[in-house]
């Protein structure tokens, strides 16, 4: 399953128009989550990139659905959770900032860029916070492109379902590559009317 | 190296004719010169096929959980092993009564095809076991050396050198899973790699896919990684696996004073447990 939804990730790859970034946000239920509420209830403007995902504590999310996020296509990833003190669960949102901290030091070790993986804190009252934090990862993103090995990722993760429209799209290629020849064989007997 | 071999004869000998152990966990020949493979020895009479020597590649230490249950059983254990068995008591995998460690000072292994030290002995720092009931030969100085010398200089190269290293390692990768079964602190009894119904691991052979795999091994084992560098020897692919290990190694140490796993049998566990006056930086 790809997180990406189709007519955007083409238009991505072909590099029409501005590259739109795909940014997976973890949003703890308690304290982000509530945030992106209350951001929604005053009607504050933020990125649509972004796609919040619950998660019932920062703690709960696993490094690997960050690799998972990447290799699925996603071109950022940010983590968020009540601040330190605040959680729900009393101590998650401390093992998940250790467990993070050492985590994004490894992928940005790995070859990722600073930057395409993101935790912030944010409360359930700081929905302003929300949205500086959206706007400021979506434009960090955005700066830093698509991700390198998208299209290799991309192919990684594809479903059966995928290929099938994937073959789909190679046959309409191959009819608009027969339009082509035929445009062509157009062109080349124009020519010859023309000699 | 051949008196360690008498001796490590003798006591074993000794210790399977007494009862005291049912098992006794070395190091035999090889079916190749200069090859040793592990040996479980349970007779007496079959001690003398024993071997040690400057080709005992294999870490012994988690070849004891295999024989949980058994009774009492004998490692033989240097500086890596014996680590190992700290960690795995630590984990609460192993109880220290049930082994009995025989310790023995290494000078390093070489390598069966290049005659050369292997890599993982040229990085150890801890060449004397650090933990044994008996001590077999005399204790060795330990080497000086600055282990995260090769984690410092991928660190100083720029990202994109860094990508292109780390690709490279992963295309090479044949997801073979020798580092995981080697491992002394992979001691999971179901491996996220082998739950093929919530398909954690795609079956692909692909960098993304590989990485997935590495990536994960990596944070699993990195904050009780005893640095016996194993997973690296076993690699069928020569990665230099240790160079991520020691990467996660360092950043908790530096961060959260982690230290270094398998000393005793206490042990920390930086990644299972936090303190709030953890240094913030996600604000």
């Amino acid at each position: 399953m790809s997180v990406v939804n189709d007519s955007q990730a083409v238009g991505t790859k072909d590099g029409t128009g501005e590259f739109e970034p795909t940014i997976l946000a973890f949003a703890c239920h308690w304290c982000t989550y509530s945030g992106a509420d209350l951001a929604g209830l005053n009607r504050m403007n933020y990125p649509a990139n972004v796609r919040l995902l619950r998660v019932p504590c920062s703690g709960r999310v696993n490094p690997q659905y960050v690799i998972s996020a990447f290799n699925k296509g996603c071109d950022g990833v940010l983590v968020c959770g009540c601040h330190p003190g605040d959680c729900h669960y009393v101590s998650g949102n401390y093992f998940a900032k250790r467990r993070l901290m050492a985590f994004k030091r490894l992928l940005e070790y790995s070859g990722m860029e600073p930057g395409r993986f993101q935790v912030r804190w944010i409360s359930g009252s700081e929905a302003g916070k929300f949205r500086d934090t959206v706007i400021q990862v979506c434009a960090d993103i955005k700066n830093l492109g698509p991700l390198q090995d998208r299209e290799a990722d991309a192919l990684a993760s594809i479903s059966v379902a995928d290929l099938q429209k994937g073959a789909e799209a190679a046959g309409a290629s191959a009819s608009s590559e027969s339009a082509v020849a035929q445009a062509a064989t157009a062109n080349g007997n124009a020519e010859k009317a023309g000699e | 190296m051949s008196d360690i071999q008498t001796t490590l004869r003798t006591r074993a000998a000794e210790l399977l004719s007494s009862g005291e152990v049912v098992e006794v966990i070395g190091w035999t020949a090889g079916r190749f010169d200069n090859q040793t493979t592990p040996a479980f020895i349970t007779k007496a009479e079959d001690a003398e096929s024993l071997v040690f020597n400057e080709y005992c590649v294999n870490t012994t230490s988690k070849f004891s959980l295999m024989e949980r249950g058994l009774g009492k059983v004998a490692v033989c254990v240097r500086g890596c092993d014996s680590r190992g068995i700290n960690r795995m008591i630590t984990d609460n995998q192993l109880k220290r009564e049930e082994v009995h460690l025989i310790g023995i000072p290494c000078t390093g292994m070489k390598d069966r095809k290049t005659g050369e030290e292997l890599l993982k002995c040229r990085e150890c720092s801890y060449r004397n076991p650090v933990v044994y009931d008996e001590l077999i030969g005399e204790s060795v100085t330990e080497p000086e050396l600055n282990r995260f010398d090769a984690v410092e200089k991928l660190e100083a190269m720029d990202q994109a050198e860094r990508a292109a290293f780390f690709d490279s390692v992963y295309e090479r990768c044949i997801r073979c899973y020798a580092c995981r079964e080697v491992c002394p602190v992979c001691t999971c009894k179901s491996c996220f790699v082998d739950q093929l119904a919530a398909g954690w691991q795609g079956k692909r052979s692909n960098v993304a896919e590989n990485k997935f795999y590495g990536l994960t091994r990596v944070f699993h084992v990195g904050d009780r990684c005893v640095e016996c560098g194993e997973c690296q020897r076993a690699c069928p692919m020569d990665l230099p696996l240790m160079l991520l290990n020691r990467k996660m190694i360092k950043d908790l140490d530096l961060l959260f004073e982690a230290g270094e796993a398998g000393l005793d049998a206490e042990g920390t566990n930086p990644l299972g447990t936090y303190d709030v006056n953890d240094v913030e930086e996600f604000m």
